[in-house]
């Protein structure tokens, strides 16, 4: 009867363990990707899977912010995701928490070269000299253009850079009000436009964005060199934003305080919208709608462009099994990085890049890959650079080009805020 | 933690009384509690006599009254994120139902959402086709408690339908308006979700509310301990309210 026991006994935990070792490994992802980009990254997870029996890789996915929330509360209490998607900006934030695992020469070891990625994508997964993340694409600020209404305004094409000046003229034969008039004709009705030049972002920290460019076209940093204080001239940060005010309410060719930019543009009551790679899913699913892009006008003496880029980090509280399979996963993930371009982001990976410019739309993103600048990346970026209502950057986007208040006050208030964030 | 500065990851470090010290010199803060309390002065008074009016209206024996308080309750069962994305289409300037009526008459298209004159009215105006159902069911319970035989006999001795209501309705209809008005006034104070999905407290801070405010610092700033430190004024309020209500239902005779 004991040998019975024991033999019953040895055989249960023997097909236990048979049973876990059948078990492929299971790697959690967590990224913010809850649009059509979401799909893109579900089915490139699925793929993985299906060619990777021993591992199992489930993807989730939710809004950036309450994702960063939920990171925060899950690695206070050991259970971080194995592998988190973010921004590269975002990076000093969570390794300044301790929350990222430095991952040394794995990019290296698994056969990259830091001149396989483009630049901005590759410098922006690093926080002090150490490298926290694998690049996977960059995202920036472009402009789409309807090509039915530039044909109809007389307009050539737009491929490349042009100047602001030119931009603006373009944007002035685009407005029309209900009479047919233009911006500046005698008789024009400011008041009853039926087409506008552009579409911008007012109402969300876009509109910082939009100025945060042209201070960089001007080749001034917004922080000071020790990163905790702002730090650039008022009167570079004032030629900013008068440049993009005048847009709404001196040469009317934008319409102010727009709810939804992007609805105005695919339905044709805007000829152009200044937004990111995210949206070319919901350009190509409107029917009938003809679109390009061009890069932003270079309005000031250098070539400059807001942008971000995704990056796939490894957080902490793992073992070396899971850390190692979260590292094939990403590994693998940017060498298949030019099926992500699908999802509208501009691949970093050098190679999968060339891959997007196959693709329709993608001029502008490609060709202001080069002159992208990322927002300054310091620990305190979720409070400084925040996208929230109460956000200094916000409310003074709010404040000058929704609101048209003098810029100079506005601009020393927003300032004066960011470095009280500096100081709590 | 209110007493704490911890950002959810760290250790939390003692900071004493610094954040209530914070709290009362942020001009943030203070914005929130006065949009607030204008959030209030606008639902308030429309939730408890518009839901006190319709309730009277659906408990006289009416044709369709079954209909029209199923119609009235049913937006209240609607989740409030959802409520929130309906209006935002609704009160969307260019391409909202709303201003294409108002154009019927005339008006100018409103940018009801980016405008900061407009944007509490419009959430204010969502909250109350929202809660304004739960008000009308508490009031008719009220009305239905009410026994016919005082009105018929009011009636009978001459008083005309204004002093029935004024003299007879009213007054036993008191402890359920106190309950209304209390319940309203806790409800509004904490609104949250309709904001968070139709304006986000903007444009310029002009629906920033203290529950938005308390989410903003806590789970978007990671300032848990100031958050919490806001928790505490929102407390304080709702303690207040809640007293004033017992003292109230007190001197009605209700409060068992």
């Amino acid at each position: 009867m004991k040998f019975k026991l024991v033999m019953f006994f040895a055989f249960a935990i023997l097909m236990v363990g048979v049973l876990s070792m059948a078990q492929p490994l299971q790697l959690v992802f967590w990224g913010g990707w809850t649009g059509p980009d979401g799909n893109v990254m579900r089915q490139l997870v699925t793929e993985y899977n299906g060619g990777h029996p021993d591992v199992h890789v489930t993807l989730t996915t939710m809004q950036w912010t309450p994702l960063f929330t939920k990171f925060l509360v899950s690695s206070r209490g050991g259970q971080s995701p194995n592998i988190l998607a973010m921004h590269g900006p975002d990076i000093p934030e969570f390794a300044s928490y301790g929350l990222l695992t430095p991952i040394g020469n794995v990019i290296e070891e698994n056969g990259f070269k830091s001149s396989q990625f483009a630049p901005a994508a590759w410098s922006g997964t690093f926080y002090h000299g150490k490298q926290y993340a694998f690049p996977l694409d960059l995202h920036m600020n472009a402009i789409y253009y309807n090509k039915k209404l530039f044909r109809k305004a007389g307009i050539t094409l737009p491929t490349g850079w042009i100047t602001g000046k030119e931009f603006l003229n373009m944007a002035i034969k685009l407005t029309i009000d209900k009479n047919g008039k233009h911006p500046g004709e005698p008789g024009f009705d400011p008041n009853n436009i039926t087409q506008y030049g552009i579409a911008l972002y007012s109402l969300n920290w876009h509109g910082f964005l939009e100025w945060y460019e042209l201070l960089r076209q001007q080749g001034y940093e917004f922080l000071n060199s020790s990163m905790n204080k702002v730090g650039y001239p008022l009167s570079a940060g004032q030629k900013a934003w008068s440049w993009l005010q005048d847009l709404f309410f001196k040469y009317h060719v934008a319409p102010i305080g727009a709810n939804s930019p992007l609805q105005d543009f695919l339905i044709g009551k805007t000829a152009m919208l200044e937004d990111g790679p995210w949206e070319i899913p919901a350009m190509t699913a409107q029917k009938g709608l003809e679109w390009d892009t061009f890069p932003i006008p270079q309005v000031f003496k250098h070539k400059a462009v807001w942008g971000s880029g995704h990056v796939l980090t490894i957080p902490i509280h793992q073992d070396k099994k899971h850390m190692k399979a979260a590292e094939n996963f990403v590994t693998w993930l940017v060498k298949h990085s030019d099926k992500w371009a699908l999802s509208g982001n501009i691949p970093a990976y050098n190679s999968a890049r060339e891959f997007a410019r196959t693709l329709p739309g993608r001029t502008g993103f490609l060709e202001s890959t080069p002159y992208e600048t990322m927002l300054p990346r310091i620990p305190k970026e979720s409070q400084v650079f925040s996208s929230a209502s109460v956000s200094p950057i916000v409310v003074a986007g709010q404040n000058i080009l929704m609101r048209n208040k003098d810029i100079l006050p506005v601009m020393k208030w927003m300032n004066q805020q960011i470095d009280m964030i500096f100081t709590q | 933690m209110s007493l704490t500065k911890w950002n959810i990851v760290g250790q939390a470090k003692f900071v004493g009384l610094q954040n209530f010290i914070d709290l009362f010199r942020d001009t943030n803060f203070t914005r929130s509690l006065v949009n607030t309390l204008y959030f209030m002065f606008l639902t308030v008074p429309a939730l408890v006599i518009g839901g006190l009016l319709i309730a009277m209206l659906v408990d006289q024996s009416l044709k369709g009254r079954v209909v029209t308080r199923t119609l009235v309750f049913m937006p209240y069962v609607i989740m409030s994120t959802v409520v929130g994305v309906i209006w935002l289409w609704i009160l969307d300037a260019r391409f909202g139902i709303l201003n294409y009526y108002l154009s019927f008459l005339g008006i100018r298209p409103i940018a009801w959402l980016s405008s900061v004159n407009w944007a509490m009215p419009a959430v204010a105006i969502a909250t109350i086709w929202w809660t304004i159902g739960f008000n009308m069911i508490l009031f008719l319970a009220g009305l239905q408690d009410i026994p016919n035989e005082l009105k018929e006999a009011a009636r009978i001795d001459g008083a005309s339908s204004w002093q029935v209501f004024w003299s007879i309705t009213f007054p036993l209809l008191s402890p359920t308006m106190i309950v209304v008005v209390m319940l309203t006034l806790i409800n509004t104070f904490q609104v949250f979700a309709q904001v968070y999905v139709m304006t986000g407290g903007g444009p310029a801070m002009a629906t920033l509310t203290v529950v938005q405010y308390m989410y903003v610092q806590s789970f978007q700033y990671y300032r848990l301990g100031y958050g919490s430190a806001i928790a505490y004024v929102v407390f304080i309020f709702l303690i207040a309210f809640i007293l004033l209500e017992r003292k109230l239902l007190k001197r009605s005779g209700d409060l068992n």
